[in-house]
């Protein structure tokens, strides 16, 4: 499939993006998260695409598969309201005090804490401590 | 952008209202209570010659507390008590074990919408040491065996006459994302013996589903101090005191409230101070956007780890919650056409029949399988991190970066010509 963005043609292996999608789209909403991490390695490295090209449009195919997930979790009766109107207004207030503080912190920073929390947190998940 | 926050708004005004109203085909545990309330109480409990007698010290708890059980019933005979909520809750089991003597799998989902919210069998405090010996094999113990072992069979009751649903999965059923076929109702023996494994799938470790409180005396009186503990449902809770299978006490029951900030999570079963993950969510939220993924990522395996939550539940209502967020971002980078809706909707199909698989997988598996995959999910996610700090990333990251800033405000220029 041959993508235009801003004037720029780009060939798309569509095999290996829907068959990536897929996979993570399974993996994210049986997990119930978004997935943003793993679809930008998987478009800028496996489909061969600049980032530029990649931030908006992953972002339009996650959104896929967030919508159909929550129809289904719904349906199943896996949804608790109680404890989405404690956290949804959470999410909400997070999202206009980060951007304050990204000025201030290196994304550097940032990532290497991220890298070290997620150890720890893996490793507790899978039982070693 | 005023536009935009009015249609957000009227957004989750419509989600709000969809799901108080309880959407026609959401399942809902809540129908199951008033019928087993009903069955409870039409069945008046057998006079047989020795059955117990039952009385309790006070009849409200406020989240939990100590209510002092006594009676008498035929000397010599141990006590059993059994309690448990009118509060019901889903629970399911994915039946995959080998079976030993036909060596096949099964494959059948069992499911219950009512299973007490809480549910506990007091037992003579002679069995505290074979109970530690359950509680020291982890998560291989087994509830049957168990009841049988400790004696408390004769007490087991209230959960055995649940109704359970069995679907057979099948392979190509599971493709198309559904739960299988539904089997026939099982007879009463079998649907007890499903029932307790549902009681260990849901509550999980022995100390929940046991204790060792009641003291005995030669004479024949009995006295139990039964500590309610915090976070369980609020509403009606109903006890029994039994000495055999045909000597039932009459059900005596209690009032368990709950006060704001702790609330009740109708789907969840528990109820909780709802100050705790409310700044974890926000604290989460903060952290996902400076690193650049979403706070699910965090936020799941916390809120197992923290709470009696069952994942189910916790996949469910987090996924909900970046759905919005990921609505106004789509909406910001489409105002300055940042979007390529080819590439996005050919990803995003693909997408959509995973979302739809991949829930009903959720279901299937244990809490342990959920914790094992999604600590190796985090261990990806950490290395895939690691790769954006690596020198080699930076560099070409700083380039893109540049272009992606340049092509932005080129953007932004012509959006507000246009405009």
């Amino acid at each position: 499939m041959i993508v235009t963005f801003w004037g720029h043609e780009f060939k798309v292996n569509l095999i290996i993006g829907c068959l990536g999608g897929f996979i993570i789209a399974i993996i994210s909403s049986m997990f119930g998260f978004g997935g943003g991490p793993f679809m930008v390695p998987l478009m800028t490295v496996g489909l061969g695409l600049p980032m530029y090209v990649v931030v908006g449009s992953s972002l339009l195919a996650i959104f896929f598969n967030t919508l159909m997930g929550t129809m289904r979790h719904y349906q199943f009766g896996n949804f608790d309201l109680t404890l989405f109107l404690i956290m949804f207004p959470a999410a909400i207030l997070g999202g206009f005090i980060a951007p304050q503080i990204a000025k201030r912190v290196s994304p550097l920073v940032v990532k290497r804490v991220a890298v070290a929390g997620l150890l720890i947190l893996a490793l507790n998940l899978l039982g070693v401590y | 952008m005023k536009r935009f926050l009015v249609v957000f708004g009227l957004i989750i005004l419509a989600a709000v209202t969809a799901a108080i109203q309880d959407g026609a085909f959401a399942e809902k545990p809540k129908e199951a209570v008033t019928q087993q309330a009903q069955k409870t109480e039409a069945s008046p409990a057998p006079e047989a010659a020795g059955a117990p007698t039952i009385q309790i010290d006070k009849t409200t708890l406020n989240n939990g507390g100590t209510i002092i059980v006594t009676g008498t019933a035929p000397a010599g005979k141990p006590v059993y008590l059994e309690i448990w909520s009118d509060k019901k809750v889903k629970a399911s089991r994915f039946d995959a074990e080998k079976d030993k003597e036909t060596g096949k799998r099964p494959y059948i989902l069992y499911m219950t919408l009512e299973m007490p919210a809480y549910y506990k069998i007091f037992m003579p405090k002679e069995q505290k040491e074979q109970l530690d010996k359950f509680k020291k094999e982890g998560k291989k113990w087994s509830y049957s065996q168990a009841l049988k072992d400790m004696g408390a069979d004769i007490a087991y009751s209230s959960p055995a006459k649940a109704k359970i649903d069995r679907y057979q999965a099948t392979l190509t059923g599971s493709i198309i994302g559904s739960r299988g076929e539904l089997l026939p109702q099982m007879d009463d023996k079998e649907n007890k013996k499903r029932s307790m494994q549902l009681i260990k799938a849901r509550f999980r470790s022995p100390d929940k589903v046991f204790g060792t409180d009641v003291v005995t005396n030669p004479d024949g009186t009995y006295t139990a101090e039964i500590k309610i503990r915090k976070g369980v449902a609020d509403g009606k809770y109903t006890i029994v005191a039994v000495a055999d299978k045909n000597a039932k006490s009459q059900p005596v029951s209690f009032e368990n409230t709950i006060n704001f900030p702790n609330l009740y999570l109708s789907n969840a079963g528990t109820s909780l101070n709802l100050i705790g993950p409310f700044f974890l969510a926000l604290g989460i939220a903060i952290f996902g956007v400076l690193m650049g993924a979403g706070g699910g990522f965090i936020m799941n395996p916390l809120l197992v780890m923290l709470w009696p939550l069952p994942h189910t539940i916790v996949a469910g209502t987090v996924m909900p919650t970046v759905l919005f967020s990921q609505a106004s971002g789509i909406y910001n980078y489409s105002k300055i056409k940042f979007i390529n809706w080819k590439l996005g909707v050919a990803i995003g199909l693909a997408m959509v029949v995973g979302g739809f698989i991949g829930p009903k997988m959720t279901e299937m598996i244990t809490l342990d399988q959920f914790k094992f995959v999604f600590g190796w999910i985090l261990i990806i996610l950490a290395g895939l991190m690691f790769w954006q700090t690596t020198p080699g990333y930076i560099a070409k990251n700083k380039k893109e970066q540049a272009i992606l800033k340049e092509f932005k405000s080129k953007a932004e220029a012509s959006a507000k010509t246009k405009a």
